[in-house]
């Protein structure tokens, strides 16, 4: 009896098919036989303008303007020819160039095929009253990025460039088709699902002679949504400026709800350079050496110097190991195994508070080898380093803080005293961003938190910072935490303090240098510090790759901060 | 002519037409990957000859043995499916073999059919009485549907709506076959009723928006609207003998896009005209009621189900992408059995209609 009423069934879906089938080919037959033979669909593209990009005060960092684009729609290959001609004198382009970019483009001749992009207005102009002689051209308007500030926060905002083959598969499926411009890095690669526009167009029905009979169908153009940074403008500006062409990093962050008030990279890259796809100089910035499309901030790992060392006091006060008396002596350089580990200078005898404002590393040698390496790491774990700080960047790196355990299984080898010495003075096989380092000083700054560095504020309006905003407390008593600050504040009040020359900047800064030794190339340098030092508004990091020392990272940090105090942002 | 060769033959035709017009809807667009598209299927056709004589030589009741195996197996094709959807930070329906991109969706469709087939069945030569009718609700319909549900769940998050409607819609059809109470269907008829409502909020915006743009089609122009629209007017304007082969400008001339996956329906319609059209659903429907007619030959419960599932698997498959060619279904994204370009569809097919073989001959 079912098995009946299935056959049925199929007969009457097969019947189904059969009518719709007669409906169309005889019934509708004509109609569909005339849309079709004078090819007399035209489809005319309607482009929206994607988001725009705007700092915590709502100035515009990423706008769009118009552009115009030059587009032909015939059926006759002879005229069409005879049209592109005409273009290529008007406009001065080669004629050959034309019909080559005609020929790329062309998809059916029911869409017209885009052959000049982003010419200027006068030109424009021009061709709209040359119409006449030009059968089939059109000028279309179509919004283009811009980029008002030019290369400013390059790596924070990313570019835009011609949807690849691996990011078209897997986006695919959320209606992204080949030939979609998509964001490259920074927030426009991350945020390109809100940033993108949607577009539109309208199916046209025309007679044989280009008329309009009817419209078939129209779906409006949709802008992108406008995203608000955390980013302020005005501090951008500042650290862009003193960073000059020093290759490195500076970030300025919020010490209690993770926000990213400044980031700048060097060397950077204009972004505008994709909206005008020249193959050579894309080419260029893709190949370049010195990683120009890299955002060293967090995706560049670096040691991170003696800027670990408040990393191991914390975990040596914390653990009991050391207390703020324990004093160690040195004589400007320490015998550990076989080998003799040597200080930067000779400080003789040094308490911890001695120890951070002169950087001793004798000091935190013997610290390092009371704590031991797996305590070391398991606070640097704590303080956030090792695995991405989360913030919504692609291409975050995760960084590396070894081990015991992790050195025998990545290199097969044990784990000697002479690593601890190295590893407590931030130096041998620790690898950091200037992101994590930033975020573990702000746990100094807004005593003892961890926050998540963020860098969007609100999509569209609607405020979004609020995911952000839960911060982990990290296990370290008050105590000790304010006497490692005090350390921090030492570091630049003492005459013989490492950042000495922040003391007269106009502000009370706090903070630890670093000098990291490279194989090769002249030392990098850090400055990770905050202020003012009682109730601190922002955390800096300054980092100069092959910047020679840390001297170099203060005098930036002074300019900037200099700077800030004038311009009244402190 | 035993029914093997018929069903082969059948299917080997329409399989054939499917290569010609793939060539015609390719022939034109340049490039070396679509040049070689139609040999690719050739390819395809024979390999599914071969594993066509491979299940038609293999006793079906050992698939009986292995449905676990079999929906283990696809459980862990669709995990993996999904786990690369999270590595490469995206969905996605394929999985790489070596050269090959196989749709763990299609085979998923086919063990199904094996599973519920075996589970409202019971393994013995002599009882054809359904097993079902004596299940109770919790055997009869929520065990069932938890093991449908799960693979469905894998192919709705690929996003693969299509193939996840048609597994739901052969587990109704399995109830309903397999003799489960009436009542009971009822209930669970109900019940969908009820959660629909929950489902259009599960799907995706563009899902949504695909199912508008069925009752409208205008309202996407450019994307699932406009492929509608190009299709009717590819079927219509081939009249009653068509444009003639390699003639046909809608699908040649780019104007229906997906003209040799999902909309290649409309490439031959445009082509073949009315009576080729007609002579191509005569086609369909000769494999389909050899398929019915096998089930009501068979003398043991588990193949019986089988070949009726197979089928109905066949002819809903075959309905629902002419219908969306016709503009009579909205646009979901299945191909058509045996003509549309695409290995995992074509193989899976093989398998089947070798499946319904055997069941033939150990009658």
């Amino acid at each position: 009896m079912r098995i009946k009423i299935t056959n049925f069934a199929i007969i009457f879906i097969f019947c189904i098919l059969f009518l719709g089938l007669f409906n169309s080919t005889i019934i509708q037959g004509k109609k569909f036989r005339d849309l079709s033979d004078k090819n007399c669909l035209r489809l005319f593209p309607q482009f929206g303008s994607r988001g725009k990009v705007l700092d915590r005060n709502g100035n515009v960092i990423l706008g769009s303007r118009i552009s115009y684009d030059a587009m032909i729609l015939l059926e006759r290959k002879d005229k069409i020819e005879r049209t592109l001609t005409k273009l290529s004198e008007i406009l001065g382009i080669e004629t050959a160039e034309l019909i080559n970019k005609f020929k790329k483009e062309f998809i059916n001749y029911s869409l017209p095929v885009s052959v000049v992009e982003d010419i200027s207005l006068q030109q424009a102009i021009a061709l709209e009253e040359l119409k006449l002689e030009l059968p089939g051209l059109m000028i279309q308007p179509h919004p283009l990025r811009s980029y008002p500030y030019g290369r400013l926060a390059a790596h924070v905002l990313g570019y835009l460039g011609e949807i690849d083959r691996w990011r078209l598969t897997k986006l695919a499926d959320y209606g992204y088709n080949t030939k979609d411009i998509v964001g490259f890095g920074g927030v426009e690669e991350k945020y390109d699902y809100y940033l993108r526009q949607e577009e539109g167009g309208m199916l046209v029905e025309v007679d044989h002679q280009g008329r309009l009979v009817r419209v078939l169908g129209l779906r409006p153009p949709k802008n992108g949504k406008e995203l608000q940074l955390t980013l302020d403008l005005n501090v951008q500006k500042i650290i862009e400026e003193k960073l000059e062409d020093r290759r490195g990093s500076v970030i300025i962050l919020d010490p209690y709800n993770g926000e990213i008030i400044a980031l700048a990279n060097r060397p950077n890259f204009d972004p505008s350079v994709f909206i005008k796809k020249s193959a050579t100089s894309i080419n260029e910035l893709l190949n370049d050496p010195h990683g120009v499309l890299l955002n060293r901030s967090i995706s560049g790992v670096y040691p991170a110097g003696s800027v670990f060392k408040v990393i191991v006091a914390s975990a040596a006060l914390e653990t009991r190991k050391i207390n703020f008396t324990t004093s160690f002596f040195c004589p400007g350089s320490a015998r550990i195994g076989r080998r003799q580990f040597s200080c930067w200078d000779t400080h003789h005898q040094q308490d911890l508070m001695q120890g951070i404002t002169h950087s001793c590393d004798v000091f935190f040698y013997h610290t390092g080898l009371v704590l031991g390496a797996q305590l070391i790491h398991d606070y640097a774990l704590k303080f956030g380093l090792s695995r991405p700080t989360g913030i919504e960047l692609p291409y975050e790196a995760s960084g590396l803080v070894p081990s015991p355990l992790w050195k025998r299984i990545s290199r097969r080898e044990r784990w000697y005293d002479g690593d601890t010495a190295n590893f407590s003075i931030g130096q041998g096989d620790l690898l950091v961003t200037p992101l994590q380092m930033c975020r573990a000083m702000g746990v100094f700054a807004n005593r003892g938190r961890l926050v998540n560095p963020h860098i969007v504020k609100a999509i569209d309006g609607e405020d979004i910072s609020v995911y952000y905003q839960k911060t982990a407390p990290i296990p370290i008593k008050e105590t000790n935490l304010n006497f490692i600050r005090e350390g921090l504040r030492r570091v630049v009040l003492e005459p013989s303090g490492t950042a000495n020359v922040l003391s007269d900047v106009g502000v009370a800064v706090a903070g630890k240098t670093g000098t990291v030794q490279v194989p090769q190339g002249s030392p990098h340098g850090w400055f990770v510090g905050f202020f003012p030092y009682e109730n601190p508004r922002f955390v800096i990091s300054v980092f100069l790759e092959h910047g020679g020392s840390s001297l170099a990272a203060c005098i930036v940090t002074k300019q900037i901060i200099e700077e800030m105090v004038k311009e009244g942002l402190i | 002519m035993s029914s093997k060769f018929s069903i082969l033959l059948v299917a080997l035709l329409i399989a054939f037409l499917g290569i010609l017009s793939i060539y015609s809807s390719t022939y034109q667009k340049e490039g070396q990957l679509w040049k070689a598209i139609y040999r690719r299927q050739m390819l395809w056709v024979i390999l599914g000859i071969l594993l066509f004589f491979l299940f038609s030589n293999f006793n079906y009741r050992r698939l009986w043995d292995a449905t676990y195996f079999l929906y283990a197996l696809a459980i862990l094709l669709l995990v993996l499916v999904f786990i690369l959807g999270i590595v490469r930070l995206g969905a996605q329906r394929w999985l790489r073999i070596a050269w090959f991109n196989f749709q763990p969706s299609e085979i998923t469709k086919l063990i199904m059919i094996i599973f519920l087939s075996r589970y409202f069945s019971k393994k013995s030569v002599d009882n054809i009485s359904p097993a079902a009718s004596r299940l109770d609700i919790w055997k009869g319909l929520i065990m069932p549907f938890i093991f449908t549900i799960v693979p469905i769940g894998f192919i709705i998050e690929q996003p693969d709506l299509g193939s996840a409607a048609i597994i739901f819609f052969m587990f109704i059809a399995m109830l309903y076959l397999g003799g489960i109470k009436v009542r009971y269907l009822l209930i669970f008829f109900g019940i969908i009723i009820l959660f629909s409502p929950l489902f259009w909020y599960l799907l995706r915006g563009y899902q949504r928006e695909r199912l508008m743009v069925f009752l409208n089609p205008s309202l996407d122009p450019l994307g699932a609207g406009y492929t509608v629209i190009q299709s009717k007017i590819a079927i219509g304007s081939g009249g009653l003998f068509g444009k003639g082969y390699l003639c046909g400008t809608q699908s040649s001339l780019r104007f229906l896009p997906e003209s040799h996956t999902d909309f290649i329906f409309g490439t031959f319609a445009e082509e073949r005209g009315f009576f080729g059209s007609c002579l191509l659903l005569f086609l369909y429907y000769f494999l389909i009621s050899k398929g019915m007619a096998i089930a009501e030959r068979a003398n043991d419960e588990f193949g019986k189900l089988l070949s009726l599932g197979i089928s109905l698997l066949l002819s809903t498959q075959t309905f629902i992408n002419i219908a969306m060619n016709l503009g009579l279904a909205p646009v979901v994204g299945l191909p058509l059995p045996l003509m549309s370009y695409g290995g995992s569809s074509v193989l899976t097919t093989f398998i089947a209609l070798g499946i319904l073989a055997n069941i033939d001959k150990r009658r």
